[in-house]
């Protein structure tokens, strides 16, 4: 018997987890669909996936590092608290809980932990939602994540149809269960989840990793960045991608606060160096850096690939330059060229 | 010569820091620290010392770095970039060539101002695997400061090493870095080399002149039990790989550092990747043969 909250009970279940923590759920907001804090106006949206992935709420978009001083020869600075208190993120889909995996092993592994993100992420309990219709660029299953359920998220929640099942797989999960259970919400059901539809889209990514550590010098590359724009829309909604910069926001002449903000390696000022030299020009090294990042580098680094098939990028791409269709072409192609 | 000797002898070069170290100060958030003493190298090359101050009131280095590690220095309200460092006991030195904004910002300042500082960062050089070696440096213009820093420790730990020879140019007599070092202090190490040479002379000048790879063709150091140690720009760099294949160096003999763009410092901005190395963590200290074995984008 499988616990389980009925779907016309979800503003209850949510409003008892927004008691407890803030509760980021996945709305529109302005237009925008995007996973954001619950509150009494806001809309949930469970049947599909956000544009805006969910990073936002443990490695937010911007953020205060620091607050500097400088009068005359003497300065100060002075850490920001990296904490926002208890946080929960409902409804999450595989592919994005797979995108969290990948900004762990960044933030939290290699001999350095980054505080900011995993204060946030120490704090935060994750309740995956098993997918029923993939979305026609969705190709998860092709990059080894199941979107059926996530083994890795606190609790799991599946689609029974007209109840949500649900099951905890950590403390922090069985703690969320049972506060809806106090709050006498759940009820026992022996549906079975519905099952996940067939995925539109097709792609095989079996052996990518190793194709592409043969094709760095391959032709390929001018061929996908003539039309690819810099424009970097890829990079801010995809749940994988954690390049940052760290800049100043000056309140006046003597004092300012530092920042994290969100940067990716599609602009060309990202690697410029001081003195002019730039490892990456043109748009051609900066096209190849981002899916030799994902499709390579990071397996070669973390073990796992750094594309979650949440197929946002290939939604929003405004010229069409689709992960997928590189995939297919790297696969096809010869190696010499 | 043109400066004055700054506590060269009493430099007490530490092995690399261990990661307990580096995690205990690494944060992104930097130490405040105090500039105790510029030292005008050239007209566009200043050496910062740069302390904290220890429990007993007095300056301390705010950490310790082995030859060839990073430190991140910043200007409060004008930025932060990663700069070769070099310690002794009370201070950091950094050697810093006006480049950009924040360089051009860092030359303005004085002596006692307030900096952030944090680090160390990078792997540094094996120093252990260089024992009972000798060692032939190479250098070219600011390039000479990460190769001090390995100089220093060799000359520290004299008896670890066989002999030792620098090849160092620069454009002209005014901009060589570290004249007191190249024409005072280690000229009277024993078995220590010293070879200096210009592009262009001047009046000042009586040594050689003549770009840096040619100089070391002439010179003809042998690679029989030798480990080279070399930086400098790109363009020197590439026709000195050229001499030293030509004079038989070995790939793995041959120790270079490579400058990215950094940020954070420890792995995470992504910045400074090539391939799935990040220079800041797995560098800046690489092998020619491991440089051969990534993609060529730096």
């Amino acid at each position: 018997m499988l616990k389980a909250f009925p779907k016309d009970k979800l503003t209850a279940v949510l409003d008892t987890l927004a008691k407890q923590a803030t509760l980021w759920v996945p709305s529109v907001v302005a237009s925008v669909s995007r996973f954001a804090p619950y509150g009494p106006d806001r809309e949930v949206q469970l049947g599909a996936n956000t544009v805006m992935s969910p990073k936002e709420a443990l490695f937010p978009a911007t953020e205060k590092i620091y607050e500097y001083s400088a009068y005359g020869i003497d300065g100060e600075f002075t850490p920001v608290d990296p904490s926002v208190g208890p946080q929960i993120l409902f409804g999450l889909r595989s592919c994005d809980m797979q995108g969290i995996l990948c900004l762990d092993d960044v933030f939290l592994t290699r001999g350095y932990v980054d505080d900011y993100y995993a204060k946030k992420r120490e704090e935060a309990t994750l309740v995956t939602l098993g997918c029923v219709t993939p979305g026609p660029d969705c190709f998860c299953y092709a990059m080894g994540v199941n979107p059926a359920e996530h083994e890795a998220s606190d609790a799991q929640l599946f689609d029974l149809g007209d109840a949500y099942g649900i099951v905890a797989r950590t403390a922090k999960g069985e703690a969320l269960v049972s506060a809806l259970a106090a709050a006498g919400l759940l009820v026992e059901s022996n549906k079975a989840p519905l099952p996940t539809g067939d995925f539109v889209l097709k792609v095989d990514a079996e052996g990518i990793t190793e194709k592409l550590q043969h094709m760095f010098d391959h032709p390929l590359w001018d061929a996908f960045s003539r039309k690819c724009l810099n424009c970097g829309a890829c990079a801010y909604i995809c749940p994988t991608c954690h390049c940052f910069d760290i800049s100043d926001k000056k309140r006046n002449a003597h004092c300012g606060v530092k920042i994290k903000c969100w940067d990716t390696c599609m602009y060309a000022e990202y690697a410029l160096m001081a003195g002019g030299h730039n490892p990456r020009p043109s748009k051609k090294e900066r096209v190849r850096q981002r899916f030799m990042h994902k499709l390579r580098y990071f397996p070669e680094r973390y073990g796992k690939l750094q594309c979650t098939g949440c197929g946002r990028c290939i939604a929003k791409c405004p010229v069409n330059l689709e992960i997928t269709d590189v995939i297919q072409q790297v696969r096809e192609a010869k190696i010499d060229g | 010569m043109a400066n004055p000797t700054n506590n060269v002898n009493a430099a007490n070069p530490q092995p690399v820091a261990t990661l307990d170290d580096v995690k205990r100060i690494n944060p992104l958030v930097p130490m405040k620290a105090r500039v105790t003493r510029i030292i005008e190298e050239t007209s566009d090359v200043k050496t910062f010392c740069v302390s904290t101050i220890g429990e007993d009131g007095q300056p301390v280095a705010p950490f310790r770095t082995g030859p060839g590690q990073l430190a991140m220095l910043s200007l409060a309200g004008v930025g932060e970039a990663m700069f070769s460092a070099t310690d002794a006991p009370d201070h950091l030195q950094i050697s810093i060539k006006k480049v950009g904004l924040l360089t051009e910002q860092l030359h303005e300042i004085c002596e006692g101002q307030t900096v952030g500082i944090r680090g160390p960062y990078g792997n540094g050089f094996d120093m252990e695997a260089m024992k009972g070696k000798n060692v032939l440096f190479i250098g070219g213009g600011i390039g000479l400061a990460p190769v001090r820093s390995v100089v220093r420790y060799c000359v520290d730990h004299r008896e670890d090493y066989g002999n030792l020879h620098l090849i160092y140019g620069a454009r002209t007599y005014d901009d060589l870095v570290f004249k007191y070092d190249l024409f005072e202090t280690w000229p009277k190490v024993p078995d220590f080399k010293v070879s200096v040479t210009v592009d262009k002379g001047d009046d000042n000048w009586k040594g050689n002149v003549g770009f840096v790879p040619a100089f070391i063709e002439q010179l003809h150091p042998s690679p029989e039990n030798t480990v080279c140690i070399l930086c400098g720009p790109p363009i020197m760099i590439k026709f000195t790989l050229g001499v030293l294949n030509k004079l038989g160096f070995k790939p793995e003999n041959v120790i270079t550092t490579l400058e990215m763009r950094m940020k954070c410092g420890i792995g995470k901005c992504g910045r400074c990747n090539i391939g799935s190395c990040f220079v800041c963590l797995d560098g800046p200290v690489f092998s020619l043969a491991q440089l051969k074995m990534l993609p060529n984008e730096y």
